[in-house]
């Protein structure tokens, strides 16, 4: 079931150096104060870190969605800084995959016509086999032709991770994917983007404030203040929980 | 703090924060009332206008001497009055109380410019008389130059002069009909004006008048008389009254200027004015949907905004008083500044119209309280009442919808929407087509065409789904599919939007259909009865034509190209007690040149006793061959014509032919309407045309028409009025572009997070624009294609109630209509331009953020 098994080496995204500020003078926000990660291929990833750490700055600077004050950002080779508001978005449309913590799917279309947009987007047709495959890993082959309001919150947001990959996408980038959802549906979700990087070897780059979120990742990056604080591999809920007290006691022991 | 003034806070906030939502109602409004306050204005300006035009030129006239009786026409509101003798004037003189008299010998005539074109000649009379000496009866005054002295001197007013070219000292020609030579001594203004109105005006010696303009010397339309002094214009019509002779009435000059002002104010301007403010009126109602249209969706919109306040509190009241605080404040800024924007536009229209040959008298504007007030209260209770339907709904809003997912209204087309809509259309339709087709009964169509126009407009939301699926066919790229499934998903909002351009685009269509029908009608009218090659014609309609000389087509006729050239004259009598219009020709002859149809009777032997008659004149009077008529003329004398004839097309031939024997002992001015010219076998069109237009240079060089230019001038003047009228509803699609424009931008602002979305998964800055202006052109072709249907509909009924003889044409010109609908979708596509920019520049991050 392995369809492609990039190099684990290469990174699918990265930033250097990354540099995000907001307002001028005295409201100048620093929310990216110089950030440096990979993100590696066929890895799942998660970014963590308390509210007002930057998590969610890094990752829309990262996906091309926002733009860095300076330094860099990368997918795959390619600088996303010399980039104009159109090819940014071919790329996104291309070579990248979103879902959102709500709001992932157009009401006026189908649950087959939202999966197959970005390709649609481009004019390009998607790889019939990939899609099948798809549909069946996220289970919605009786909801193909349903619109978004007769799903329930769960099954839109794996109609929503179904259209993240319906583009094989160099990677995939999910902002509290789970924030919206119950537990169980939450849990359908995440291993879901589990198994897409074991079982198909894509790369998943996920935001959360969500211990047990960030326990189905094989790393966790940790933010403070805009800074990159300390990165965890094979976490589990209970070690993210500690280092997440840790910090929150750092932030109050600031001055 | 009170609960009102907590209400008033609340929409001044709102107010402030959506101005732009509110900018297309704002403008709705604006419009349609500057359009009724302009309308207004201008007609009191031009009534003030005319007023003071006559009052100037009859102010230093204390009585006119003229004969009583006039004959009026249908048509024709002046009437025909026998002239009086001229020699009066002198009789009159010598009366007490008398300081001057004179006589006021008038006809038509048609000056021609140095270029040998005539000056004017297309709707405001062009006239010629004797230069009255006495200053205070002339109306007008020498402005430069001196009075005609002797044979061929003539005074030309100062407009004529400019148009024409013109200076003292030039020589040129009046047409009387016959062409006369004149030499210009002197040129006039009117009341410091350069003429009355676009009216031309040469003045003649009296004895070239007398000679020129009437048939018989000695005759004036009527003797202009000047009080001595203290006498008033009462004692001078008393003193006056008993020298008259039989026949002859003295009115004061106050009576004729107030008959002057009745007949152009009472009559053309009320048509005038009414007309334009039945286009107010269209423009308000366009308006009217777009109103409703966008407090819907805002009140739609605000459906959490609304439920938590009712949640916290707020009454019922309270929640309507809030929206409808904002429809009056809307209403009050709109209709004030529109107001303002109508007297801008009489300012404007007042400029426009001599610009396009409209004769109309320069003037100041003239602001009444009523034209500023009366738009003022028309736009707030438009505004206000459109609004209120969807502030009651805003009441409703239950307290838990804020707690709820916010349903944007999405309902379709509910049962009793179909009922109440099929019931009406078909009784709409039925009771058109049947007033339409049988009677026909104009009253049964108009009540059965508000029928059909309501049902189009229930019926809107059911239509608006198929349509849309319909027309969005073609669209298969997703852009394409987005924009279709962005309509399709409010049907109601849809059909809302598209009703006010639906409206427009109706009424356009209509009337592009009546005017083609009626060319069409006339031109077939024309050609069935012309059988000649070409026709002379005076130029100009409205005023009358000026007629031709007599003696042209005796001329025609000498032409070896031609076989028969057959003068036709016009007279007036009164028959059986109603005025009629005459044609003055050789009957026996016309079947040479003219397709008479059937005739009963003969049209030989006429003599001056007899008469032939149109078939359906015949048949609404009674009259058979044989039967007899008794003819008034305009001198009083009264004469038993006798019935000889009775032929079926009346196109040229009018409804009563008399011979020339019959009508020249009443004529007033000898002249003919026009010349029907046949060739003789093997001449070429080509040739006979030009052998002709040598033989009418000299007679004062009128158009010469091949059969085809001929039947086209029939309806030449049909043009200039669809012009106006397309001008007028321009505004109406204009209003109808804005509501589109609106509905659009609150729909951008309603999806925000989807059009975030589609950004972020990769829709470009360009898509995102295409698939906002193909919704807006999918709209505006929904409206424009139900307006084309149902102006096309009614044009047709209208065609069919308005034609009782059952002989009208009813034809749907290809060409217009397609420009109509390329104007319809081209206003669809810039009615998306403007939202479509504003949705690309959304910015990606804040539109997935936006709660």
């Amino acid at each position: 079931m392995n369809i492609s098994a990039p190099v684990l080496t290469a990174a699918a995204a990265r930033v250097i150096d990354a540099v995000k500020v907001y307002g001028v003078d005295d409201t100048e926000v620093r929310a990216l104060d110089g950030v440096s990660v990979d993100f590696p291929a066929a890895r799942f990833t998660a970014i963590m870190g308390p509210s007002g750490s930057g998590k969610s700055t890094l990752m829309h600077c990262a996906a091309g969605l926002d733009s860095l004050t300076s330094g860099g950002a990368y997918i795959g080779d390619t600088e996303l800084s010399g980039l104009d508001d159109r090819r940014l978005t071919l790329l996104r449309r291309d070579r990248i995959g979103f879902v959102f913590q709500a709001f992932n799917l157009l009401p006026t279309l189908t649950v087959a016509e939202n999966i197959t947009l970005p390709m649609d987007l481009a004019g390009a047709r998607p790889d019939p086999e990939w899609l099948e495959t798809l549909i069946d890993v996220v289970g919605l082959r009786d909801r193909l032709h349903h619109r978004p309001s007769e799903l329930s919150g769960g099954q839109q947001q794996r109609v929503a991770v179904a259209r993240a990959f319906a583009g094989q996408p160099d990677v995939v980038f999910a902002d509290e994917p789970t924030g919206n959802l119950d537990s169980r549906s939450g849990e359908e979700v995440l291993n879901l983007l589990g198994r897409t990087v074991r079982e198909m070897g894509r790369t998943v780059v996920m935001v959360t404030h969500d211990p047990v979120a960030a326990a189905h990742a094989d790393e966790v990056i940790f933010l403070a203040d805009g800074r990159l604080v300390d990165r965890m591999q094979n976490p589990t809920a209970d070690s993210v929980l500690d280092r997440m007290k840790s910090l929150d006691v750092q932030e109050a022991r600031k001055p | 703090m009170s609960a009102t003034s907590a209400s008033l806070r609340i929409s001044a906030s709102s107010l402030r924060a959506h101005k732009r939502r509110f900018a297309g109602t704002f403008f709705a409004v604006l419009l349609g009332v500057s359009f009724l306050a302009g309308t207004l204005v201008m007609g009191d300006t031009l009534r003030s206008a005319f007023d003071t035009m006559f009052g100037r030129a009859t102010s230093g006239t204390d009585a006119v001497v003229r004969s009583a009786d006039a004959i009026t026409t249908p048509g024709e509101s002046f009437g025909t009055r026998e002239p009086v003798s001229a020699a009066l004037a002198e009789k009159v003189a010598g009366i007490d109380g008398v300081a001057a008299a004179q006589p006021d010998i008038q006809g038509r005539g048609l000056l021609l410019g140095s270029d040998g074109k005539p000056i004017g000649g297309q709707g405001p009379p062009t006239l010629a008389g004797n230069w009255i000496a006495d200053p205070q009866l002339n109306a007008y005054q020498l402005a430069e130059g001196r009075a005609p002295k002797s044979h061929g001197e003539a005074v030309i007013n100062r407009g004529a002069a400019k148009t024409g070219d013109l200076k003292i000292g030039d020589s040129t020609v009046v047409r009387t009909p016959d062409p006369l030579k004149i030499k210009i001594v002197g040129i006039s203004e009117f009341g410091g004006e350069d003429g009355m109105g676009q009216t031309t005006f040469t003045g003649l010696t009296r004895a070239d008048a007398s000679k020129y303009l009437v048939p018989k010397a000695d005759e004036a339309a009527s003797i202009q008389v000047r009080a001595g002094p203290g006498v008033s214009q009462q004692e001078l019509v008393d003193a006056l009254k008993p020298v008259l002779p039989k026949g002859v009435e003295a009115v004061t000059g106050q009576e004729i200027t107030e008959e002057s002002q009745e007949q152009i104010s009472g009559q053309f301007l009320s048509m005038f004015t009414m007309m334009l403010l039945v286009f107010a009126g269209i423009a308000l109602l366009v308006a009217t949907f777009s109103i409703h249209n966008t407090f819907a969706i805002v009140v739609a919109q605000r459906t959490r905004e609304n439920a938590l306040l009712r949640a916290l509190g707020a009454t019922r009241r309270q929640v309507v008083g809030q929206t409808m605080v904002e429809a009056v404040a809307v209403a009050v800024v709109a209709s004030a500044a529109g107001v303002v924007g109508g007297i801008g536009i009489a300012a404007g229209l007042g400029a426009l119209f001599p610009a396009v040959g409209f004769p109309f008298p320069e003037g100041d504007l003239v602001i009444k309280w009523l034209s500023l007030v009366l738009p003022f209260v028309v736009g707030l209770v438009v505004c206000v009442a459109s609004a209120l339907h969807p502030a009651v709904r805003a009441g409703r809003t239950a307290p838990l919808a804020a707690l709820r997912e916010t349903a944007v209204e999405s309902a379709g087309a509910s049962r009793t929407r179909m009922i109440v809509g099929t019931v009406l259309a078909l009784a709409g339709v039925a009771l058109t087509v049947y007033g339409a087709a049988s009677g026909p009964s104009v009253m049964l169509t108009s009540t059965g065409a508000v029928a059909t126009l309501a049902a189009f407009v229930v019926m809107g939301p059911v239509a608006a789904a198929y349509a849309i699926r319909t027309l969005g066919a073609p669209l298969r790229r997703v852009t394409g599919r987005l924009a279709k499934q962005n309509a399709l998903r409010s049907p109601k909002r849809t059909a809302a939007t598209a009703t006010a351009l639906m409206i427009g685009v109706a009424v356009v269509s209509l009337f592009t259909v009546f005017a083609s029908s009626l060319q069409t009608t006339m031109n077939q009218t024309v050609s069935r009865s012309f059988a000649g090659d070409v026709a002379i014609q005076a130029s100009g309609f409205g005023a009358g034509p000026n007629g031709l000389s007599p003696k042209l087509a005796p001329a025609v006729a000498e032409l070896p190209e031609v076989d028969s050239a057959l003068g036709l004259g016009k007279g007036v009598a009164r028959i059986d007690g109603s005025g009629r219009e005459l044609t003055v020709t050789d009957p026996a002859r016309m079947p040479d040149v003219l397709d008479l149809g059937t005739v009963e009777g003969s049209l030989d032997g006429l003599g001056t006793t007899g008469v032939a008659v149109s078939e359906g004149e015949a048949d609404k009077r009674g009259y058979r061959p044989g039967s007899t008529a008794e003819f008034t003329f305009t001198d009083g004398t009264k004469e038993r014509f006798t019935v000889r004839a009775v032929y079926a097309e009346d196109g040229i031939a009018g409804d009563y032919v008399v011979t020339r024997a019959a009508w020249q002992p009443h004529q007033l001015q000898d002249s003919d309407t026009v010349v029907a010219v046949g060739f003789k076998d093997g001449v070429s069109e080509a040739d006979g045309k030009a052998a002709v237009e040598g033989v009418a240079k000299d007679y004062g060089n009128p158009e010469v028409q091949t059969r085809d230019e001929y039947a086209d001038s029939a309806a030449a003047g049909m043009d200039i009025m669809l012009t106006l009228v397309y001008a007028l509803l321009a505004l109406a699609i204009l209003i109808a572009l804005l509501g589109i424009a609106n509905t659009l931008t609150l729909a951008v602002h309603e999806r925000t997070r989807e059009l975030g979305l589609l950004r972020a998964v990769g829709q470009t800055r360009a898509q995102l624009r295409a698939m906002v202006r193909w919704e807006s052109l999918l709209v505006a072709a929904f409206g424009t294609a139900g307006g084309l249907g149902l102006g096309a509909f009614l044009g047709w009924a209208l065609v069919k109630a308005s034609d009782s003889a059952g002989t009208g044409a009813f034809s749907v010109p290809p060409v217009q209509l397609t420009v109509v609908a390329l104007v319809g979708l081209l206003a669809g596509a810039l009615a998306g331009w403007r939202p479509a920019r504003r949705a690309a520049r959304l910015d990606v991050l804040r539109a997935i953020a936006t709660e």
